[in-house]
């Protein structure tokens, strides 16, 4: 089976801003796969040449085989998109609104009423299904994007910062529904500023900067990359820290009577570390390790961790 | 997922499945797809749940047409190529309502759908640019043929109508309803604010369609002004509906028809040309 997608070298300029710079990237089918980066990384406009709201300057790029310009029914067939913007059709109660995108993926009335009501039904919000999209509450518009996305049964389910702004609850909920789809089968593009989020959820994620793609890996990867912190206690303290001749430790310093060793693996060097600090003569009496979090390699990465909303 | 969108689509992923296949499919499900059907109701119910936006204002204007430069004005002025003058400017009232409506309609729900960026609904679904284009075009038209039907019969309130040539009626009112919804798409497209939309209807349709004739015969004019009049497209479409109910006409309605027919064509194909371009549409 081709990859859910694929883009290669592509190119995205606007006047004299180039958005895209030659980006890379595969995602699978099936997979669960996070796109991180901070703002004007390119994210967006990465996701709106997918479904066609952004024309690429130069490169390829396809959906489950499917060009998206010259087959760009068969790769927006295939696509559902939760935006960030509500970009909802105002006129109409929201169970109509479902109706209508249903009905533009060729899905026949009857079917597509069906559809609607199960979509609103799976997001929670089936009561409100005759209310206008503008009555809606914030976390309620979230949920309808979502059931808007879900509608025409996509095989790619695109959630552009989904938990933006929701409540700890509702972002649970929507956790939920998104895992059990991808369960069943859904591949997911996740973007998103929350690095919980893509730690809990993703197989692999993407991290993106300045319209390229700055690593590819899965959050334990990319974790195993950053520095972690062992933090060692003495029952004899030393009064300066003692010299570690071990390769993988980059740092260690005094603090407070406890032995602040930095490292790229912590746990790979913790019995080098105890061997090295009994033969000094000092006696151990607890040690803490405190791993790199995702959000740590991703400013490492990225070096913009003013950018990062969390 | 359904492939009935515009053309026959193959699966895409491991999800794909379609509740009509093509064999289901019939005659008319082949010529108007889902997707196209779904977007031409949609437009449609738009502006038939809105009657107090869409048809009772140019009912009420016309109203008011009918009784100032019908009645109370027209009562003073003589007959025009023996018709009387609300008899004689009846179609021109018709045709001014039907392509203002069509023109208004496309180029609003456009713009609107612009503006509020939910036109994304549509061009992130998997209909062909046609299917788009033609939905636009075909339910403004049919908002503007509405329309001209509603001034009829108010018209019929002020003074008896007949039809003399219906087929020539019936063709060009659905060739202009049809041009003027495909300029509305040009101008929905072409707009960047609301003013935009203003602007076109009330300082390029509006003064052409005045001076095309719909008031006047033509032979009243001067020879440079009538000369003039010929270069303005309204006069063309004023005396083709004229010609339908009255069976008179300033112009040649068999050449007029074939030009404005051809003029449709041609925008109609600009317009699919433009969605395919995404101008105004996408980055």
């Amino acid at each position: 089976m081709s990859p859910a997608i694929r883009a290669r070298d592509l190119v995205k300029d606007y006047d004299d801003v180039r958005a895209l710079d030659g980006l890379d990237l595969t995602v699978e089918s099936g997979e669960f796969f996070g796109l991180l980066g901070p703002n004007g990384a390119g994210k967006t406009t990465f996701i709106n040449v997918l479904v066609g709201l952004v024309h690429s300057t130069g490169g390829d790029v396809s959906v489950f085989g499917h060009d998206v310009e010259r087959e760009y029914q068969q790769a927006r067939d295939a696509i559902g998109l939760a935006p960030q913007e509500f970009n909802v059709d105002r006129f109409f109660p929201i169970k109509e609104v479902l109706e209508h995108k249903a009905g533009y993926h060729g899905i026949p009335h009857d079917e597509a009423s069906r559809r609607a009501e199960e979509a609103l039904k799976t997001v929670g919000i089936y009561e409100k299904r005759d209310t206008r999209f503008d009555w809606l509450s914030g976390g309620m518009k979230r949920r309808f994007v979502l059931a808007r996305a879900l509608v025409s049964n996509p095989d790619l389910l695109i959630l552009d910062e989904p938990t933006a702004g929701v409540d700890v609850e509702l972002r649970r909920d929507l956790w939920d529904l998104i895992t059990d789809l991808n369960d069943d089968g859904t591949t997911i593009l996740l973007t998103t500023h929350y690095i919980e989020e893509a730690e809990r959820l993703c197989d692999r994620v993407a991290i993106m900067d300045e319209g390229r793609k700055v690593e590819v890996a899965s959050p334990d990867e990319l974790m195993n990359r950053g520095t972690d912190r062992v933090t060692i206690g003495f029952r004899n303290p030393p009064t300066s820290a003692p010299s570690l001749d071990i390769p993988d430790v980059r740092d260690s310093e005094l603090t407070d009577g406890r032995l602040v060793v930095t490292a790229a693996r912590g746990t790979a060097i913790i019995p080098d570390v105890l061997r090295e600090l009994e033969s000094q003569g000092y006696e151990v009496s607890d040690l803490d390790i405190k791993r790199a979090s995702l959000e740590e390699v991703f400013v490492d990465m990225t070096r913009k961790e003013s950018a990062i909303e969390v | 997922m359904s492939r009935d969108t515009g053309d026959s689509l193959p699966g895409n992923g491991a999800n794909a499945h379609g509740p009509d296949s093509d064999a289901d499919r019939g005659f008319l499900d082949r010529l108007f797809p889902t997707g196209f059907r779904t977007l031409f109701r949609r437009e449609v119910l738009r502006f038939v749940r809105r009657p107090r936006n869409t048809f009772l204002p140019p009912a009420i204007t016309n109203v008011l047409y009918f009784s100032v430069f019908g009645v109370i004005l027209g009562g003073r002025i003589d007959q025009i190529a023996g018709f009387s003058y609300i008899v004689f400017i009846l179609p021109g009232l018709i045709v001014l309502g039907a392509i203002s409506n069509s023109f208004e309609n496309a180029s609003f729900s456009i713009f609107h759908g612009r503006w509020n960026e939910y036109i994304h609904e549509i061009l992130t679904s998997p209909l062909p640019y046609t299917s788009m284009v033609l939905a636009y075009i075909l339910s403004s038209a049919l908002r503007g043929v509405l329309v001209g039907i509603i001034i009829g019969i108010v018209g019929l309130g002020f003074t008896s109508v007949s039809v003399a040539q219906p087929v020539y009626l019936v063709a060009f009112m659905l060739v202009i309803c049809l041009l003027f919804a495909g300029f509305g798409v040009i101008g929905g497209l072409w707009a960047r604010d609301f003013d935009y939309l203003t602007v076109m209807n009330q300082f390029i349709v509006r003064p052409l369609t005045f001076f095309g004739g719909v008031f006047y015969s033509l032979d009243i004019l001067p020879p440079l002004y009538r000369t003039l009049s010929l270069l303005n497209p309204m006069v063309y479409m004023v005396n083709g509906v004229r010609y339908g109910f009255l069976g008179y006409s300033d112009v040649d309605p068999n050449a007029s028809l074939v030009v404005l027919s051809g003029l449709t064509l041609a925008v109609v194909l600009v317009d699919i040309a433009l969605f395919k371009r995404g101008y105004g549409l996408v980055d």
